[in-house]
């Protein structure tokens, strides 16, 4: 039998193209034992009129009853193949991959504490790399579907003789069992003790933090250590390094040297937004967009639509992406590709997305909706490329509030840090 | 208590009148941005016959079943089906989770004086499936006449073209008690072509029912 490494649901197998009889020699477990579900480890159950219970925290992938049947699939070794990255890491990226594989190699879990655009992916390719030649199975998974569309691409490139399965909500099941797989963390729930090398991109992401069952769905999913990326890691992670129980490489540098963008706080009025910016707000976000292209945010959906025909009137080509809107995906290939220069958006695009020569506009960073880590997120998206690594950073704001404070010192902070 | 939809603390703005008036202060179920969502349908311009948004005139639906014979059933809608309610019946519906059938529970009031309130079931495979009775749950705040029984089709409603909905067989039959209200109404989660409720229609004026049959949907 192929070493699918899956746990599903019996409703779930002819999906995958399994029958019961196929399956003659394995025995399920039942999905919801004493108060617990064996899926996604959550104690979450809701009654049904009909007597049975389901699971709530795990029912968007498929509902799991007391009566379900939880098949977990035997896995296996993948093949080898080799590296097809050819680029070159700095020495302190080659250092932080080199103290990653050292950890994992023991066994142990790691963080790797890079600032953004610090080069993470790149500095895992190495780490990737000696699993895959040696056969064992690796995922990378992050809580947000964005950082998965853009790390997917390239994977595929740089490990071009691996199988590669891309998973997220709606996108179809891998049909053979993949060497790489770069998946949501939410997917992670369909494997079983599958994984060798487990890497988990942004950690300190929505919903990551706020959903334990995610960190339970890594923690099943994998049979070998985890590395975590972060480049604003939570409390707790910070004590477990503190504490040794985690091994560290702090990355405090950029790839191309240079110090990360400090957030410029302007404190302004704000009355009209989001009809209209005031007159100076708008002539700075006019002289920004006049020679760079400009990643905007704002803290709600609803402000999206009656600030972009503000911009618009005042003569930008502006867009807007949001978490629900099916065209996201689209219209940030189409903004990387230039073919705009403002970005209108929400939180959903702090993380993941890289445009080379880009400034950011936080608007109303006072809100409470901007934690600390995701204005840093925020401002990392700026100063990207070798060629513009000072890309202004501006955070206009009718109050400086504490995420603020936090944020600008969090970066002076890793800026001040020697490599 | 938490908003059902989005799991956000609800809060509870009570205006003095709302405090002194002495009726049981009660939490809504959705906040205000999870029900901004939907988009109620205005009854004042909908279609008499189906409850269809922005029809006031009979729509050609309506007609053609008026021409079929059948007694309009002037049905009335709350929510037009847009992209928001897609989402909630996929999740309520085909993904089963049963905590969402109090969602609308605020919005769905009906008279129950002298009145039948009866709530098209679903069929016996479908139950035995999902755990749950999908219109019984959305109504289940109010009491139900549980009239109607529904035997098993060879496939539901939802993964049919126009076509094949309104090809529909009969499926239902009716269970009338003794004593019978002057007027009954109909209750179903989707108004799509309106197979279904007629089926309901016919099988209680079947069973010797012959009062005033109206019906009201969720969506229209």
């Amino acid at each position: 039998m192929l070493p699918l490494g899956f746990q599903l649901t019996d409703e779930e197998l002819p999906k995958v193209g399994l029958t019961m009889a196929s399956l003659a020699q394995l025995t399920p477990i039942m999905a919801i034992q004493s108060g617990r579900c064996q899926r996604c480890q959550q104690r979450a159950l809701a009654p049904l009129p009909d007597g049975r219970q389901y699971c709530t925290a795990c029912v968007g992938l498929g509902r799991v009853t007391t009566t379900t049947k939880l098949w977990r699939l035997p896995s296996g070794p993948a093949t080898p193949s080799a590296m097809t990255w050819r680029g070159t890491l700095t020495s302190a990226q080659k250092q932080a991959a080199q103290a990653a594989l050292t950890a994992v190699n023991q066994g142990r879990d790691f963080l790797l504490w890079a600032v953004t655009g610090a080069g993470k992916t790149e500095m895992l390719f190495p780490v990737v790399a000696a699993f895959l030649s040696r056969g064992l199975r690796v995922a990378i998974a992050s809580p947000r579907v964005d950082v998965v569309r853009e790390l997917a691409p390239r994977f595929a490139q740089a490990f071009a003789g691996a199988s590669l399965a891309v998973l997220f909500g709606g996108s179809a099941w891998p049909e053979v069992p993949a060497d790489l797989t770069v998946t949501t963390t939410h997917q992670l729930l369909r494997y079983y003790r599958h994984f060798d090398l487990m890497v988990v991109d942004e950690v300190d992401a929505f919903p990551y933090t706020q959903t334990p069952m995610l960190a339970a769905a890594v923690q099943q999913a994998r049979r070998g250590p985890t590395i975590f990326l972060s480049a604003t890691p939570d409390k707790p992670m910070q004590q477990a390094v503190k504490r040794a129980r985690l091994a560290v490489a702090f990355l405090p540098r950029r790839f191309h040297g240079a110090p990360l963008p400090v957030p410029r706080q302007r404190l302004t009025g704000l009355k009209q937004v989001p009809k209209q910016l005031g007159r100076r707000d708008l002539a700075l976000l006019q002289n920004l967009a006049a020679d760079r292209r400009v990643l905007v945010f704002v803290p709600r959906i609803a402000w999206l639509k009656p600030l972009a025909a503000h911009l618009r009137q005042a003569g930008l080509a502006v867009r807007t992406a949001h978490a629900a809107d099916p065209e996201r995906a689209a219209v940030v290939q189409a903004f990387r590709q230039g073919e705009f220069t403002v970005l209108l958006t929400t939180t959903i695009l702090e993380r993941g997305v890289t445009i080379p020569r880009c400034a950011v506009v936080v608007v109303a960073a006072d809100d409470p909706q901007f934690s600390a880590s995701g204005l840093i997120q925020m401002a990392g998206r700026a100063g990207r490329s070798a060629a513009s690594p000072d890309d202004p950073v501006l955070f206009l704001a009718r109050h400086i509030t504490l995420a603020q404070i936090e944020a600008i010192h969090a970066i002076r902070q890793m800026n001040r840090r020697q490599p | 208590m938490n908003c059902l939809l989005c799991q956000q603390p609800l809060r509870s703005d009570w205006s003095l009148a709302q405090l002194l008036s002495f009726k049981p202060l009660t939490l809504s179920r959705l906040c205000p941005q999870c029900l901004a969502q939907f988009t109620p349908i205005d009854a004042t311009s909908a279609c008499p016959g189906c409850g269809r948004a922005h029809s006031p005139k009979l729509c050609n639906d309506c007609q053609r079943w008026r021409r079929q014979g059948y007694a309009l059933l002037h049905n009335r809608a709350w929510f037009a089906y847009t992209p928001a309610m897609k989402a909630f019946i996929q999740q309520y519906k085909g993904l089963g989770d049963f905590r969402l059938h109090q969602v609308f529970a605020d919005q769905l009031q009906l008279p129950t004086r002298r009145t039948a309130l009866v709530p098209l079931p679903s069929e016996p495979g479908h139950y035995a499936r999902r755990g749950f009775d999908p219109v019984i749950g959305l109504f289940g705040h109010l009491p139900l006449a549980l009239w109607l029984e529904k035997a098993d089709t060879a496939m539901p409603q939802a993964q049919k073209d126009r076509q094949g909905r309104l090809q529909t067989p009969q499926s239902f039959t009716a269970h009338l008690p003794a004593k019978l209200p002057p007027q009954v109404i109909l209750l179903d989660d989707l108004y799509t072509t309106g197979r279904t409720l007629y089926h309901a229609q016919a099988a209680l004026r079947e069973a010797g029912y012959t009062g005033k049959i109206t019906a009201r949907t969720l969506i229209r």
